[in-house]
């Protein structure tokens, strides 16, 4: 008897090593550039903003439609017209749900496993079509969506709030 | 039809109101449209001091409310969701013709939220995501609506939608989306920023947006002379939005 | 006469008993795979719409809401009133409330257009609400029938337990009046706006949770092979009929009430005669069903002392109070809001037409994933607590 508890102990301990491996295999890199693109513009230092970003936008939120106030800094529309491209360069429209995972929010939300409802309601992109007078600034070329990549380094991690990782840090 | 001539008249003296004399034609509307919402600050909060309303002249609404439809449609990009079945679209603003049973009168008008100062579905929402704005706009807080649709129960001019159905691309100033109720919002974001509802902008020979609180502002002088009736005033709502020509 | 005492115990093992439960467990799957589509597709795959915005999950919930209130009855009738033959099912009595109530709060709430938000639903009140009252009456409800089960199971806290029984008693009146007026309140539609809801409500939890308990209580006995004698079955029968007979009494006040109200001959008219399908759910199922041939059941001379059919009658009251809810909520929505009186009206949105409802198989399955989370419930509890006596024969019941 305690050579078949012994066994199947053992047993479910490489099962756990393996789902661990397979996990660790499963787990991707996130692609930075996107989140890096524009950071020394943002309306908030980057550590703040990175951290802080749902505050603000939760108590700007609630005094936009409560009370009228329609300023524009911690807008989540100015957000999406200066992070988020409407289409890649060959032509297809970005949107969060994508799994490249290269639009501007979810390439970091998916990655720590954070759900994103603002898009539910709210437009993931600048609409263009309809808008033409949106502020996205960036240029095609500095599109941050497109094939560069950022690894994340050590202040990311910290920020994405672990600092385990498996292979990021090589 | 001399009366009604002479309706017409008074109904065009007051829709001129403010602007009357003024300027050259194509420099009146954006007069009359600073006159009747003026532009607020983007850092202040609206007022209780205002209340905003819409008066509709039906009789000169020659296709019955036709292109506010569209214009509402195009604002605020609801009415075409892929996946509902056509009793699942959402409806902000529609046009109801109306036949007397007894006297065949019949007339074609729009409606939407009522904008009520006292909304019945404000009173039965449990979490308060139903609401109404110091100045008077009711609209749904979609950042706490849990979707129950009490409210849709409680709306006696069927002003409510549910949306049905994931979205995407909605219209950047006017988020909708899957779970949530949603009704006209006499276009919180254009009139917080001093413009006309797309309604009112599509239909400037028979619809007067303004300050009912102001008795200077046009829609103040036109309901004072030309009255302004509701939809089931018998429900004593105190509707922000009047007709002419019920 | 000296009380006897009355040994409780728990449910035995069984193969019965969990078969009971492998199938409830089955069909809780069906009501999880149900609200998991709902909340990745919408709700578009239902039969609700922008008309009839409440369907066949409200119906279901409003049914379990509303039996949970009646169920707790059984015991508040041994509690408040003092009746010791009814005293020795408070506990079983307590258990069915609290498994029903959380069977149909689980349909109300996964129903939602944002489950997820249910944190908000708790955190935001709005006061005017009688929703939200509803929330705060439905929560206490659940922690004083926590409380009446342990001042009947601990000796130590005895002496609470004619006072928390009588609480608890006012206390799920007040719920059911706040389920009633979840639509007496409502002044938009003509079919709702009474205040007889609140009382029509009452009743008919009376008679629903009697119903529901009758046939769960014969059920389990026979399956546990305890005795029940006639006592008590003839006692909860003729309670039933007093029951049924007051929920048609009211229906027929609030009918009568509506038909001398010339703005409300047009639904009344829909629902009684020229409704299709409400109208026959009216008459066949809510009336004759649901009222009639219970009563019939009941007072037939012939079938006194027959278990059979008194289950039966109590079937049909599960099923007419069932339909007569579907007419209330449905047939209610599919009558059009009458914004111009006297006037025929047409619009894109529907205005002026009857509104068709077809509940579609996932409101099915959300509806008797509620039922099966009661019954799972119920039979769970009973089978970790002692809920049940021992038994409940002739010989072994007091009659004051």
């Amino acid at each position: 008897m305690p050579l078949l508890s012994k066994i199947k102990s053992l047993l479910g301990l490489a099962l756990f090593a393996i789902a661990l491996v397979g996990c660790d295999a499963g787990v991707p890199e996130p692609n930075l550039a996107p989140a890096k693109a524009k950071a020394a513009q943002c309306v908030e230092p980057t550590a703040d903003i990175r951290k802080n970003h749902m505050v603000y936008l939760d108590k700007h939120r609630d005094k936009t439609v409560i009370e009228g106030i329609r300023t524009t800094k911690h807008s989540l529309n100015e957000c999406i017209n200066c992070h988020v491209a409407p289409t890649r360069e060959d032509g297809s429209a970005v949107h969060y749900t994508d799994a490249k995972q290269d639009h501007f929010c979810a390439s970091c939300h998916t990655y720590v496993g954070v759900k994103l409802d603002c898009f539910q309601c709210h437009a993931d992109r600048p609409q263009v079509a309809e808008n033409p007078n949106y502020q996205h600034k960036l240029s095609s070329t500095t599109y941050h969506l497109s094939a560069t990549t950022a690894q994340p380094d050590a202040s990311d991690l910290l920020l994405l709030g672990s600092g385990q990782v498996q292979g990021a840090t090589q | 039809m001399s009366q009604i001539n002479a309706y017409r008249r008074k109904f065009l003296a007051a829709l001129s109101g403010v602007a009357a004399g003024s300027l050259a034609s194509g420099v009146i509307l954006r007069t009359v449209q600073a006159g009747d919402v003026p532009a607020k600050p983007a850092d202040q909060p609206i007022s209780n001091q205002v209340r905003w309303g819409m008066l509709i002249d039906i009789n000169r609404l020659t296709d019955g409310g036709a292109s506010m439809v569209e214009a509402c449609k195009r604002e605020h990009g609801w009415g075409n969701d892929p996946k509902a079945r056509p009793e699942q679209q959402a409806q902000w603003i529609r046009t109801v013709q109306v036949t007397d049973k007894l006297t065949q009168h019949s007339f074609t008008l729009p409606v939407m939220c009522q904008h009520c100062a006292e909304p019945p579905c404000v009173d039965v929402c449990p979490t308060g995501a139903s609401m109404k704005r110091a100045d008077g706009i009711v609209q749904v807080n979609k950042h706490i609506c849990i979707g129950c649709r009490y409210c849709m129960m409680a709306c006696p001019y069927k002003a409510r939608s549910f949306v049905h159905e994931n979205l995407t691309d909605q219209r950047p100033d006017s988020p909708r989306g899957i779970g949530t109720v949603e009704s006209c919002n006499l276009c919180v974001h254009r009139v917080d920023q001093g413009q006309l509802p797309a309604c009112a902008e599509a239909a400037p020979q028979a619809v007067i947006f303004g300050d009912l609180n102001d008795p200077n502002s046009r829609i103040s002088q036109a309901v004072k002379t030309l009255g302004g009736s509701q939809i089931r005033a018998d429900l004593s709502l105190n509707t922000g939005v009047r007709y002419l020509g019920l | 006469m000296s009380s006897k005492s009355t040994t409780y115990s728990e449910l035995r093992a069984s193969k019965a008993y969990y078969l009971i439960l492998g199938i409830c467990l089955a069909v809780l799957g069906l009501g999880a795979m149900s609200f998991f589509h709902l909340e990745h597709e919408g709700h578009h795959v239902t039969g609700m719409n922008n008309q009839v915005v409440w369907g066949l999950p409200h119906v279901f919930a409003i049914f379990l809401i509303v039996a949970a209130s009646g169920a707790l009855n059984i015991g508040s009738i041994g509690t408040v009133f003092r009746k010791k033959l009814y005293q020795k099912m408070g506990r079983a009595s307590a258990l069915l409330a609290i498994a029903l109530l959380l069977g149909g709060l689980a349909i109300l709430v996964l129903d939602l257009g944002h489950a997820d938000r249910l944190i908000i639903a708790m955190t935001y009140y709005n006061f005017k609400s009688i929703f939200a009252w509803n929330i705060i009456l439905y929560n206490g409800f659940l922690v004083l029938c926590l409380l009446y089960i342990w001042t009947m199971q601990d000796r130590a806290v005895k002496a609470f337990y004619p006072y928390i029984g009588f609480f608890a008693f006012s206390w799920r009146l007040i719920l059911t009046l706040g389920t009633g007026s979840i639509f007496g309140f409502l002044v938009a539609r003509t079919y709702y706006n009474s205040a007889i809801m609140a009382p029509l409500f009452i009743a008919m939890s009376f008679a629903l949770g009697l119903a529901v308990f009758i046939i769960l209580l014969f059920f389990t006995f026979r399956l546990d092979k305890r005795e029940l004698g006639d006592l008590i079955l003839n006692r909860l029968r003729y309670l039933l009929a007093i029951f049924v007979a007051s929920v048609m009494f009211l229906e027929l006040a609030r009918h009568l009430t509506a038909l001398y109200i010339t703005q409300r001959h047009g639904v009344e008219q829909f629902i009684l005669l020229d409704g299709g399908i409400y109208t026959l759910l009216f008459w066949i199922g809510q009336v004759l069903v649901g009222g009639l041939i219970p009563l019939s059941l009941i007072f037939c001379r012939a079938l006194k002392n027959n278990h059979w059919s008194l289950l039966l009658a109590s079937t049909l009251v599960i099923i007419g109070g069932f339909v007569q809810l579907y007419v209330i909520i449905v047939g209610g929505q599919a009558f059009p809001l009458e914004l111009f009186p006297n006037a025929e009206v047409q619009s894109s949105f529907f205005d002026g037409e009857l509104n068709r409802y077809t509940p579609s198989i996932w409101e099915w399955m959300l509806g008797v994933g509620g039922v099966a989370l009661t019954l799972a419930l119920f039979y769970v509890g009973m089978k970790v607590l002692r809920f049940l006596p021992e038994s409940l024969a002739d010989s072994e019941v007091e009659v004051n």
